[in-house]
């Protein structure tokens, strides 16, 4: 029993670690465009299915799985700036929510590419660290799973230091406070925009890389991750990056948890808690509760 | 400049009977030919999709282009409404007739879960609480196998009878066109009446509407569970049209769909949730051929249209020539303007208000610190004070937007202190706001319709059906509405969009909206803020008129010293949140504790 629970645990954290890197790309571009990818899973998928080719491919002639892997991100951040351009910008200044639609329907044609080019089934993933389970007192841990719970994490502090110290990143957290004082002091905020979506889509790629060698690689594996995603970035509060950390590794636990008992109620008890939570909390954990000036 | 005549359905009562009657007929006969044209029995399949497919999207339009709601789990209703007849029918016997009110009554409940989780929250978070509830729904269906026996699906289901036998597909269409035409029709009732006029002033300023006595909270909850019921009434028919259903049959992706229809065709449009819907469920029929693209072409029409049509499709053919008569152009009745009559109060010595120790603290900010303060019938007050000095606040209290943090207040010998912005109303106080609020996209004449809020008695069911007394009920309002812009002397502003005012006129069209809940108490916030020196002139006489029409107390609170200084009888000076200073002009004038508070100390 002991050992099931630190097996769980683990494999929340790391399940949970992906939902929450993926999240981060509905912060970052929430806050500055007040817009998100609906399709943030199918960019995960397609990191995923990028790396199966590359990794497959390249391993063979020797060439390092860091670099196959920053490939993959290069190629998943291509495609996020085409949405952008393609699918956001155009309709980001309607005062509606078309971009939902307008991701979504992006998602859904990425979800035929990835059927027709790499094929419906359920695709092994190469290990890229050893499979052999660690042992400890008792409990065996998946390489896998702690290397994805590192990276995750390791990826969204060096997230939180870029957008704290470094000069690109003070410049996008000015434009989410207020575009127009922004733009007043120089900065570029459609460069910013498009740069957000950028690292969104590239934090989603990195995503697919990771989680591929835990669940498989496969054109429908991006559906549920979306919303579990959303889930965990509202769970967390939208606009604040250390919450919404803190609400994907909730619910990955959550997720596990529920398992435990029963694979029946797995998702219901994520739902569960977010429409309990929310109905509490109606700004997440650690979002800012506004207070609107009259 | 917009005119107020591009929208349709305008929230208010609007002389097109002979048009509406010609259209509902027409509908009707298209109804009843379509499937005489097309007997095809797989086409007939088709348009009864069609049929109950526009339910569940115009009950999502209901809530996402009217209140600006919006849910991505609108599948849940149509999983509720439909099992709810099936398994009656099928496990109990029940017979459909009996099943279908048990159906609305559950999507009705549901609607209600859903408005009770996503009232406190706002955007995505509403969004995602949508979302949630409709994945709850889809996994209960889905494992609990007892009940719904999961994807192994529920066999057997049969049509509803109709006089002796069970329909035909030819008759199921005409039970389900027929009921989306009456659903139609009662929702063009309600949201060219009334309804529609506070869920567009809700949509446009919570604040606003809650300070014209209407219960956001409320609305909002009613607003659900009229789309959840469409959308259940939706699911019931998706669920009779096979013999089998199974948890397959209700997937997130049809909130999605759902949502795209009502979208792509044109948000809060009439005809918009039908197009949208016919485009939608076509769309898969004519591409089926290329099966192993037709995601990519289903997903590549649906972003080429998003772009391309940004109002959507009715929406934005609308605003092409040749298509004018998509918006009809009368934009109202005609009625006589009525007599007003205010509440004549005469002067008397006991206060209509009276604080006492009234405090809000923000975090350690006293923006208001223990005000005493007193207001008695038949004078106009000023409420003046240097930037910051908690004359906003105090209003805010007053008017119930905040909470105070201590203190108590009295209005007409009763204790209301904590009593929220509606119930403010209500009881007699009204107010304009120092930023203007007003409902933007209306017109003059709809946003003081919108202020006789809780005069007007006709509920809900009156206005689905809009029956006589309703009509009598707009019609009269309608005219004391008019009574309240000539006063205002903005008569031949009536129909113009209030975004398209100037900023002193929408001042004044804040005034008349507030004036319409008829109040005992009126607060004035910064109204000559933005006027040039004629129009507060004309401002000052305006004000003037309102005590004589009646209104027993009006305080008005301005930087303007001179309107203060010609127009008050009584004037209160705060500072750091505490009253420094009451009394008439030249006594407030005169008292060096104001000079101080607003020039500052002189350095000796």
């Amino acid at each position: 029993m002991f050992e099931q629970i630190w097996q769980a645990i683990i494999s929340g954290l790391a399940q949970g670690s992906v939902y929450a890197l993926i999240a981060q790309g509905f912060f970052l571009t929430w806050v500055t465009t007040k817009s998100l990818n609906f399709g943030q899973g199918e960019f995960l998928m397609m990191g995923a299915l990028f790396g199966l080719s590359l990794f497959g491919y390249l391993g063979v002639t020797g060439v390092n799985p860091f670099v196959a892997g920053l490939l993959c991100i290069a190629a998943t951040i291509v495609l996020g700036l085409a949405l952008e351009r393609v699918a956001v910008r155009p309709v980001i200044h309607l005062a509606s929510f078309s971009w939902v639609l307008s991701t979504v329907a992006v998602s859904i044609m990425l979800k035929n590419v990835a059927v027709v080019g790499w094929g419906p089934a359920e695709t092994k993933f190469p290990a890229y660290i050893s499979e052999k389970m660690i042992h400890i007192s008792g409990a065996g841990i998946a390489p896998q799973e702690l290397f994805c719970l590192v990276a995750s994490v390791t990826t969204m502090l060096a997230l939180f230091l870029f957008l704290k110290r470094a000069r690109l990143g003070k410049a996008m957290m000015a434009v989410a406070n207020n575009v127009s004082a922004a733009s007043v002091v120089g900065i570029n905020p459609t460069f910013i925009m498009a740069l957000a979506y950028a690292l969104s889509s590239g934090l989603a790629g990195l995503g697919g890389i990771l989680i591929a060698p835990i669940t498989f690689a496969f054109a429908e594996m991006g559906a549920l991750i979306t919303i579990k995603a959303f889930a965990a970035a509202l769970a967390g509060g939208l606009d604040n990056p250390l919450g919404i950390l803190l609400g994907g590794l909730i619910i990955g636990l959550i997720e596990q948890g529920a398992t435990m008992i029963s694979s029946d109620i797995r998702d219901l008890s994520i739902f569960a808690f977010v429409l309990l939570l929310l109905a509490l909390r109606p700004t997440g954990l650690l979002g800012v509760k506004a207070i609107e000036k009259v | 400049m917009k005119k107020s005549e591009g929208r349709f359905p305008s929230p208010i009562l609007a002389d097109y009977s002979s048009s509406r009657f010609l259209g509902l007929a027409a509908a009707a006969v298209i109804i009843y030919l379509l499937p005489k044209i097309f007997a095809d029995p797989f086409f007939i399949l088709i348009l009864q999709t069609i049929g109950f497919t526009y339910m569940a999207v115009l009950g999502l339009d209901f809530l996402v282009g009217f209140t600006g709601q919006k849910s991505l789990g609108h599948q849940g209703f149509f999983a509720i409404g439909g099992y709810t007849t099936v398994l009656l029918t099928t496990r109990l016997g029940w017979d459909f007739w009996w099943a279908f009110p048990v159906a609305i009554v559950f999507s009705a409940i549901a609607g209600l879960i859903m408005a009770v989780s996503a009232f406190r929250a706002k955007g995505p978070y509403i969004a995602m609480v949508t979302i949630a509830f409709g994945f709850v729904i889809e996994v209960i269906a889905n494992r609990w196998v007892a009940l719904t026996n999961g994807p192994m699906g529920i066999f057997g289901i049969t049509k509803p009878h109709w006089f002796g036998g069970p329909l035909n597909p030819t008759g199921y269409f005409y039970l389900i066109a027929y009921m989306a035409l009456a659903l139609t029709m009662t929702t063009l009732n309600m949201l060219t009446s009334r309804v529609g006029r506070t869920l567009v002033a809700m949509r446009e300023s919570e604040v606003a509407a809650e300070s014209l006595g209407i219960s956001v909270y409320a609305w909002k909850t009613m607003a659900f569970v009229v789309s959840g019921i469409f959308a259940g009434i939706g699911g019931v028919f998706f669920a009779h049209q096979s013999s089998f259903i199974n948890s397959e049959s209700f997937r997130f992706s049809q909130a999605i769909m759902f949502l795209a229809a009502a979208i792509l065709g044109g948000s809060g449009t009439v005809l918009g949730p039908l197009v949208g819907t016919v485009v939608l469920v076509l769309l898969p029929h004519i591409f089926a051929g290329l099966y192993k693209y037709y995601l990519f072409i289903y997903g590549l029409i649906l972003l080429l249209s998003i772009i391309f049509f940004n109002k959507g499709i009715v929406g934005s053919l609308a605003g092409m020539g040749g298509f004018g008569w998509l918006t009809p152009k009368k934009s109202r009745l005609d009625v006589p303007a009525e007599k007003l009559a205010f509440a004549v109060s005469a002067p008397n010595d006991r206060p209509l208000l009276a604080v006492s120790g009234l405090s809000r603290y923000f975090g350690g900010i006293k923006a208001v610190d223990g005000i005493d303060y007193q207001l008695y019938p038949g004078y106009i007050y000023g409420l003046i004070g240097p930037n910051g000095s908690g004359k906003s606040t105090l209003v805010n209290v007053l008017s119930g937007v905040y909470q105070p943090t201590a203190g108590r207040v009295e209005f007409k010998g009763e204790t209301i202190s904590g009593a929220k912005s509606h119930q403010m109303a209500v009881k007699g106080i009204a107010r304009t706001f120092q930023t203007i609020r007003l409902f933007r996209h209306m017109t003059v004449l709809e946003n003081i319709m919108v202020g006789f809020h809780i005069h007007m008695r006709r509920g809900f069911w009156g206005h689905m059906l809009r029956t006589r007394a309703t009509v009598k009920e707009e019609e009269h309002f309608m005219g004391l509405a008019l009574a309240l812009l000539a006063r205002l002397g903005m008569t031949d502003k009536a129909d113009t969009l209030v975004e398209n005012l100037p900023y002193g006129h929408q001042r004044l069209v804040e005034i008349g909206r507030a004036l319409g809940t008829f109040p005992a108490l009126l607060f004035l916030d910064e109204p000559a803020a933005g006027m040039n020196a004629h129009e507060i002139r004309e401002l000052r006489e305006i004000i003037l008129g309102l005590k004589t029409a009646g209104i027993p107390v009006i305080v008005v609170i301005e930087h303007h010293m001179d309107l203060v200084m010609n127009l008050c009888e009584s004037i209160t000076v705060l500072d750091f949140g505490q009253k420094i200073c009451q009394g008439s002009p030249s006594e407030v004038q005169s008292d060096p504790k104001v000079c101080t508070a607003y020039l500052g100390q002189a350095e000796v």
